[in-house]
């Protein structure tokens, strides 16, 4: 055979002989959606995005495309159509689509510790429980810690971040410090790359704590629900002023563990609604450099006061909105200040990587990536999972700590959520186009409509990110020049 | 496609079963059955849907527009689905796979291939 | 610019000699030695060293002046000596073929068809036994280095055993590692100390195609790159800045990220206006301040996505300020010039200048004052 090292002809040939017919080609798979009168979105199975004319997916579909429209080298180098029947890049998308699931491959990786359900606050949408601050029942155990710790390190997965949970998980120091001496200790033969965080509403701390917080690298997460009179009214505490307490709290810790250390999370309530600027300001004031434009839960004693927690996801949607325009202009100012929602959903769809926010993943976070270990050695699918627990819906419990790992993690229960927890099959889900940025949540689902699959034309879930979702996708074409810039500094950390 | 305000409370729609097959009216009609009850039945050459709502249809050629825009949406995602199910199967378990158990070969005339390649 | 290659005449040289400069005696006579031994003088002048029994070039003083000690050369016995490696230069190469499985319209050093591989690989066997063990950087160029095949693989192993400092950068088309075999021949490599710089002109198939002139060229590039990715080698892409590259530069840019965010380094390329160019010049050639905004958007984009970027080739003052930073000095030290219009230039000591092989230059170019 002669290998041609040298080619025997070097006369020049034209552009034609290198291309093809327009209407050659075959279909790869894409999804679409409807972006106004004038555009629509199409969105391939890696979730590369392309704004084009609506009517374009049908005349792609019906081999309509003229000749010379220029649209044809944007379909075919993003993958929406190919020359071949069986692509010759399907190596290269193949590496895309695994890199996009990556996330699985890891396995569980979000540990929450439940240390106790005490607290010294009663918030009116607490999702657990309120508790008087003096009682050990509602403390975890030592065993159970124990127990709870080598489950963890049987997990596959390299990372492992350890989020401290409650009530007032600082009110149990005691089991705080022993969890993380304890797997520090294990950990100097398991070497997995730990991340520790303790949610606090940082009304608790002393040097001893601050102290042993910061030798071990823990990230401390409190809650600020904005101004001072909105998060008064969110975050009563008899006799004292939340608000205060919580700044406080948040500028003692800067200064004992470090400014970047501390970050905070808002939950927004009915009231929160009208004040979506008043809340990033506050944000802004206080020196951080992002916001999660956070909706409430239907979950736990969120139900319970329904007047002051439970609104129309349409309403959530204006406030994101609303919101978000007002930190793009943050952002024209010149101040780097992120939304972390709209950041998580940048990522999905401007980056070939994957994000490991729980919430909203296909499969599921619930189990493949997190999983909870309760004050009272009970094992739950997730976070919200323990909320629902709290009303007495143990749907979502997966058996104690004291079980062994496969029973928890490959167990009955796993194998039941497993036929809901991956968007691609499930109805409504699978023609969307959003679905790769998307994910499943079978307990949302449960929790606000009943069953695991969920309902999704009156689904809050996906009203609220179909939502987001297409305002980003509009934002991104009609107001392409300005938020372009921003939006990729979200997304490059 | 018919579409027949029978009341002010129901539309009655008529599909020719050559034009939309009753996977395309099912997904189509999904997302009408939050607001309306929807009733699908198939006939031997049509598809016969109702649309009611108890408190009377607003805007019904609104409605009768959106629905139509939306069929053909549905038809298209039909047509790309189908089409691509082979490849999407093989690009998943392509990407599941371990090693180079799936790899193709590459691109080309046996000309360029390197020696024992 | 420095001439690399001089015609002389040679004295008593029966063959062809790769020789490394031992001394320089006075700045007339240069005594080279090869690995086996054999001495060469290198005059300006037959009457200096008369003796006939040594074997000699006579060149003019010029090219005697630009040699120091250290540097390697090719001696021909018809007289031409050429300067393989300068020890006072980081863009040193191995020059291992002129043969080449593309035929891009832009070529600076067209390929040629006869089988040299041979002939090129015993020069720089032992041009690598010759040149500095604290040698910093080594290039390794063509034509097309893969068509060595495993001759290649073991050039680079000799290579890195001897020059276990040296760090070696590769230009090849890359279209060879579309085949996972092919890859696996390096296994052997160590991949710290190797880059591999890979063109790539265009994010649709068509189009890169009909710039190299080979058909299915986009795809073996492209997996080619996959493999390499997969297998963590170390990778820069390149891309000729030209009328046929510039307007979908920016979706170049994102397709890199999206496939191939593993590479490590991107250079945006002027153009050289010599080879092939000319002869295409109507299909290619375009100001470069033309394509500018493409150019900007690209840059900017991969730098903000963590992608290293850089600009090659294009003096800074037909850059955008905001691309300026991106600009390397990247046009060899023996092609490099400045014209007359940079005189009074304040960014002169930043500037990478043009290629001086370049037959015709930018009508744009003239001086930044601040």
């Amino acid at each position: 055979m002669e290998n041609i090292r040298n080619k025997r002809n070097r006369k020049f040939r034209t552009r034609e002989y290198y291309g093809n017919s327009a209407s050659d080609y075959h279909l790869l798979p894409f999804r679409f959606i409807e972006l106004s009168e004038s555009k629509e979105i199409l969105v391939n199975e890696v979730g590369e995005s392309l704004i084009v004319p609506r009517g374009t997916a049908l005349k792609i579909a019906q081999r309509c495309i003229a000749e010379n429209d220029p649209i044809i080298p944007d379909l075919i180098s993003r993958f929406f159509i190919s020359r071949k029947p069986i692509p010759e890049l399907i190596d290269v998308l193949a590496t895309r689509y695994r890199t996009k699931k990556s996330f699985l491959d890891s396995f569980t990786s979000l540990h929450i510790f439940v240390l106790t359900l005490r607290c010294n606050h009663s918030c009116h949408y607490c999702q657990v429980s309120r508790v008087t601050e003096n009682r050990e029942d509602f403390d975890i155990s030592y065993n159970d810690i124990d127990l709870g710790i080598d489950h963890m390190f049987k997990s596959p997965s390299k990372k492992l971040t350890i989020e401290f949970q409650g009530g007032e998980p600082l009110l149990a120091f005691d089991k705080l410090e022993y969890a993380i001496e304890r797997i520090t200790r294990l950990n100097k033969d398991f070497k997995k790359e730990l991340s520790f965080v303790v949610c606090t509403n940082a009304t608790v701390f002393n040097t001893k704590n601050l102290q042993f917080l910061k030798e071990h690298n823990v990230l401390i997460s409190t809650s600020l629900d904005g101004p001072e009179f909105l998060h008064d009214a969110n975050r009563p505490k008899t006799g004292r002023n939340s608000y205060q307490l919580v700044l406080n709290g948040i500028n003692y810790a800067r200064k004992m563990v470090g400014h970047d250390q501390v970050s905070a999370l808002m939950t927004t309530t009915r009231l929160s609604l009208d004040y979506p600027i008043e809340i990033i300001d506050n944000y802004l004031e206080n020196g951080f450099n992002n916001i999660f434009l956070r909706p409430i839960s239907p979950y736990g004693f969120a139900l319970k006061n329904k007047t002051k927690n439970i609104y129309d996801d349409k309403k959530f949607l204006e406030f994101y909105k609303k919101g978000l325009d007002h930190i793009i202009k943050i952002n024209q100012r010149g101040r780097y200040f992120v939304e972390d929602y709209t950041a998580i959903l940048l990522k999905k769809i401007l980056t070939p990587f994957c994000t490991n926010y729980v919430d909203l993943q296909s499969p599921s976070g619930i189990i493949n990536n997190v999983v909870v270990f309760n004050y009272d050695g009970r094992v739950y699918a997730s976070d919200e999972s323990r909320m629902l627990a709290e009303r007495n819906d143990l749907t979502f419990l997966l058996g104690h700590v004291s079980d062994s790992y496969e029973s928890i993690f490959y167990g009955k229960k796993s194998k039941e959520l497993s036929k809901y927890w991956s968007n691609e099959s499930l109805a409504g889900c699978s023609d969307c186009a959003f679905q790769s940025y998307c994910g499943a949540d079978p307990v949302y689902h449960y929790a606000s409509q009943g069953d695991f699959e969920g309902f999704r034309p009156t689904s809050g879930f996906c009203l609220k990110n179909m939502g987001i979702i297409k305002h980003l996708f509009e934002l991104m074409d009609f107001r392409k020049e300005e938020v372009m810039p921003i939006f990729i500094s979200w997304i490059s950390n | 496609m018919e579409f027949v305000c029978v009341n002010p409370s129901l539309l009655k729609i008529s599909l020719s079963k050559e034009v939309y097959t009753i996977d395309v009216v099912y997904k189509c009609f999904y997302w009408y059955s939050g607001k309306y009850s929807v009733t699908i039945n198939e006939g031997l050459s049509t598809i016969e849907i109702d649309l009611e709502l108890g408190e009377g249809i607003q805007k019904v050629d609104g409605l009768i527009k959106r629905l139509k825009i939306d069929l053909i949406d549905f038809k298209t995602r039909d047509i790309v689905s189908k089409e691509t199910v082979n490849i999407r199967e093989l690009l998943v378990a392509k990407a599941f796979a371990h090693g180079d158990e799936f790899d193709e070969s590459p691109p080309g005339e046996i000309a360029d291939t390197p020696t024992n390649c | 610019m420095i001439d690399l290659v001089c015609l002389g005449k040679a004295f008593d040289l029966q063959k062809e000699i790769v020789a490394k400069i031992t001394g320089i005696e006075d700045s007339r006579v240069v005594n080279c030695k090869s690995l086996n031994g054999d001495l060469v003088f290198l005059q300006s002048d037959t009457s200096i060293n008369p003796d006939l029994a040594n074997q000699k070039v006579v060149v003019g003083q010029k090219f005697l002046d630009q040699l120091y000690l250290g540097d390697v050369l090719l001696l021909k016995p018809n007289g031409f000596v050429r300067i393989l490696f300068r020890v006072k230069s980081n863009h040193n190469s191995l020059f291992v073929t002129e043969m080449c499985n593309s035929n891009c319209l832009m070529c600076s050093q067209p390929p040629k068809n006869a089988d040299d591989i041979d002939y090129h690989y015993t020069i720089n066997e032992q041009l690598i036994n010759l040149i500095p063990k604290s040698t910093k950087f080594l290039g390794i160029t063509g034509g097309e280095p893969l068509l060595l095949e495993s001759k290649f693989v073991k050039l680079l192993d000799d290579c890195q055993n001897l020059l276990p400092e040296t760090h070696i950068h590769v230009l090849t088309n890359g279209r060879y590692f579309a085949w996972p075999k092919f890859v696996e021949l390096f296994n052997g490599i160590d991949k710290e100390r190797i880059v591999f710089g890979i063109p790539l002109y265009s994010d649709f198939d068509e189009n890169h195609d009909f710039i190299v002139q080979a058909k299915n060229a986009f795809n073996q590039t492209i997996l080619g790159l996959h493999n390499l990715g997969r297998n963590e080698f170390r990778i820069e892409i390149r891309c000729v800045l030209h009328k046929l590259t510039f307007e979908r530069l920016p979706r170049l840019a994102e397709y890199i990220y999206s496939n191939l965010p593993f590479v490590e380094h991107i250079a945006f390329m002027g153009l050289e206006y010599t080879g092939y160019t000319p002869y295409n010049s109507k299909l290619l050639w375009i100001e470069p301040h033309a394509y500018s905004t493409e150019l900007e958007q690209s840059v900017l984009f991969l730098n903000s996505v963590g992608i290293n970027v850089s600009i090659y080739n294009i003096p800074l003052c037909l850059l955008t300020p905001s691309t300026r930073k991106f600009a390397r000095n990247s046009i060899s030290d023996w092609k490099k010039e400045y014209l007359e219009e940079c005189i009074g230039c304040s960014h002169l000591n930043d500037c990478g200048g043009v290629f001086g092989t370049s037959k015709i230059q930018s009508a744009y170019i003239k001086a930044i004052i601040d």
